[in-house]
């Protein structure tokens, strides 16, 4: 009797296009998205705006060791904590709101449904970031040319892979913090996570440990992605090498993405 | 058809649902009965694979749903009043779920029609009564058209007119040939709308049967006797192998019919002023059950219970 009311469904089972298609449509579906990548995109560039307006017409002793690359994406820290709650909130959003079980029952699979999510997650937030970043950078560079001070191009020693990898290390963050929704379920206890992780801990591990602090994600973020000057004079902990702390940003997230997969996947929804 | 096989789930010490074993068959209501807290929102929940029973298995036509192809396709499922995102419209919960399994977006506009909420489609979902969420809870699990349909408390939060609503439309629906299994604390209303009845209490079966045997097998059906002899009545009643209750207005007799009593009564010499047949409700039979299965009950209760039944 059942199979006679299946007999119109499509063969074979549902995919991962269509998982992704659903989660698309959620997120695009939530007015708080738009708001959310509005007043992003709003304070980054006002950020970016002000620090660059700040360093025109300075002393000359100013611009010694002046990287206007990082002055003009300065903008991006506040991408930071934008990126650090709206990734925790694609997947919290869904536990208070309790659509989770509405999203499981279309698709049960679970790895397969998380492994969908995080890839239009993480396509999503990298190319935005990526993009912003971009934005942020002719923007700050039109500001710092017009006013006469020293600014940066493209084709700059280090300046294309400083955009660049401030967009991915940025998106990066985000996926940390989409991990950590998995882990707490709940938006308080993950953006607290994140918070703690990307603005507290470097405070306190200065005190602690001055060596450690250079592999905190924040230290990374400032001192090797979006830094074109490599600063080696006689500084006893010099910043990473873009490339290592970039890795060590995957390893930070992919490790709080696999704490968190092992439980969505093997726990109660 | 749902097959749950010894299906177990323990919270820490607690067991919410221990060794529970039943079928929910094709083509007719079953109702899932038993009080709050017994673990009947659990058990559906296993049966949905959000929750991962500890011991056992619960199949839907044979898989477990994580294995199902097309799940909305083939199961629909009220479980939560709470499945929505307040800020999203009734529609486009509806289509993102659509979206989901593939399912053809006219559908959408389909169901929003069946629960009558299409006035309504636009508007967020936050915004909505409890009826209204419940409406449209029932329309995203009808989505799919499935041939299996899981409903925990459907008429929760409905006026009348809905739960009369709801009960045709469940009826509607098993008579399509779909399996459907109704969780509910309203006893009258599973009286109503059930075929079966799966009955727990502290998470382990009860019973399992028809709506009519439930009741025939609580002990109903008990004849009352008003006599002036009770004495009498009473030594030949107990003498025939009957059970019987004195009390103020008279006697409540269990095992024997009324025309047997009759027969007695002519035999033995007690007078008959009044012989009335007692069926028992529905009501009366779950509480004889599920007496002891209560978890939360306040500590004067069992005697208002006892009592109310003249034990």
């Amino acid at each position: 009797m059942t199979t006679e009311i299946l007999l119109d469904a499509p063969r074979n089972h549902y995919r991962p296009r269509h998982i992704a298609r659903s989660e698309l449509a959620k997120i695009v579906t939530l007015r708080s998205t738009a708001i959310t990548v509005g007043l992003t995109i709003a304070a980054c560039l006002l950020v970016t705006t002000l620090v660059t307006h700040g360093a025109l017409h300075q002393q000359p002793r100013f611009y010694q060791g002046f990287d206007p690359t990082q002055e003009s994406l300065a903008g991006m820290i506040t991408v930071a904590l934008a990126g650090g709650v709206f990734g925790a909130l694609l997947i919290t959003g869904e536990y208070s709101s309790g659509t989770i079980r509405s999203t499981l029952a279309a698709a049960p699979r679970r790895p397969l449904l998380l492994a969908t999510k995080l890839g239009v997650t993480t396509g999503l937030t990298m190319a935005f970031c990526v993009v912003l970043s971009f934005v942020s950078f002719f923007l700050g560079q039109a500001i710092l040319a017009g006013g006469g001070a020293p600014s940066a191009t493209l084709a700059s020693p280090g300046a294309a892979r400083a955009v660049v990898f401030t967009g991915v290390f940025i998106g990066l963050l985000a996926l940390m913090s989409f991990g950590f929704g998995l882990i707490f379920r709940s938006t308080a206890a993950a953006i607290a996570g994140f918070v703690a992780v990307v603005f507290v801990l470097p405070l306190v591990m200065r005190g602690i440990s001055e060596a450690s602090v250079r592999y905190l994600p924040t230290n990374i973020l400032v001192g090797s992605i979006m830094s074109t000057v490599v600063q080696v004079r006689g500084e006893p902990f010099p910043p990473l090498a873009p490339a290592v702390g970039l890795v060590l940003m995957v390893l930070y997230a992919a490790a709080a993405l696999a704490v968190g997969a092992v439980l969505f996947v093997r726990g109660d929804a | 058809m749902i097959t749950a096989h010894s299906l177990t789930k323990r919270y820490g010490d607690a067991t919410a649902v221990d060794d529970l074993t039943f079928e929910v068959p094709a083509g007719e209501v079953t109702g899932f009965l038993g009080p709050n807290g017994s673990g009947k929102s659990t058990t559906m929940r296993m049966i949905m694979g959000l929750d991962l029973p500890d011991a056992g298995s619960a199949l839907i036509n044979g898989r477990r749903y994580c294995e199902l192809d097309w799940p909305l396709r083939e199961v629909g499922a009220l479980l939560d009043a709470k499945a929505f995102h307040p800020a999203r419209t009734a529609r486009n919960h509806l289509r993102w779920l659509a979206l989901a399994n593939d399912i053809a977006a006219s559908r959408v506009d389909e169901v929003l029609d069946q629960v009558g909420l299409t006035s309504v489609a636009g508007r967020r979902v936050g915004k909505f009564s409890l009826g209204m969420t419940q409406r449209l809870g029932i329309a995203a699990a009808l989505l799919g058209d499935p041939g299996v349909l899981l409903f925990d408390e459907p008429v929760n939060g409905l006026d009348p007119e809905g739960i009369r609503w709801v009960r045709h439309f469940l009826r509607d629906l098993s008579r399509q040939g779909r399996t459907v299994l109704v969780s509910s604390h309203l006893i009258s209303e599973m009286a109503l709308t059930a075929d079966r009845l799966v009955v727990i209490g502290r998470g382990r079966l009860i019973a399992e049967t028809s709506v009519a045997d439930f009741i025939a097998r609580s002990g109903g059906g008990s004849v009352r006797l008003a006599s002036p002899d009770a004495d009498t009545a009473t030594a030949s009643l107990t003498r025939a192998g009957a059970t019987v209750l004195v009390e103020d207005g008279g006697l409540t007799i269990g095992n024997l019919t009324p025309s047997q009593i009759g027969d007695l009564a002519a035999r033995d010499g007690f007078r008959i002023y009044e012989l009335t047949p007692v069926t028992a409700s529905l009501e009366d039979a779950f509480m004889q059950l599920t007496r002891d299965e209560v978890e939360y009950r306040p500590t004067g209760m069992p005697d208002v219970l006892a009592t109310e039944r003249g034990v």
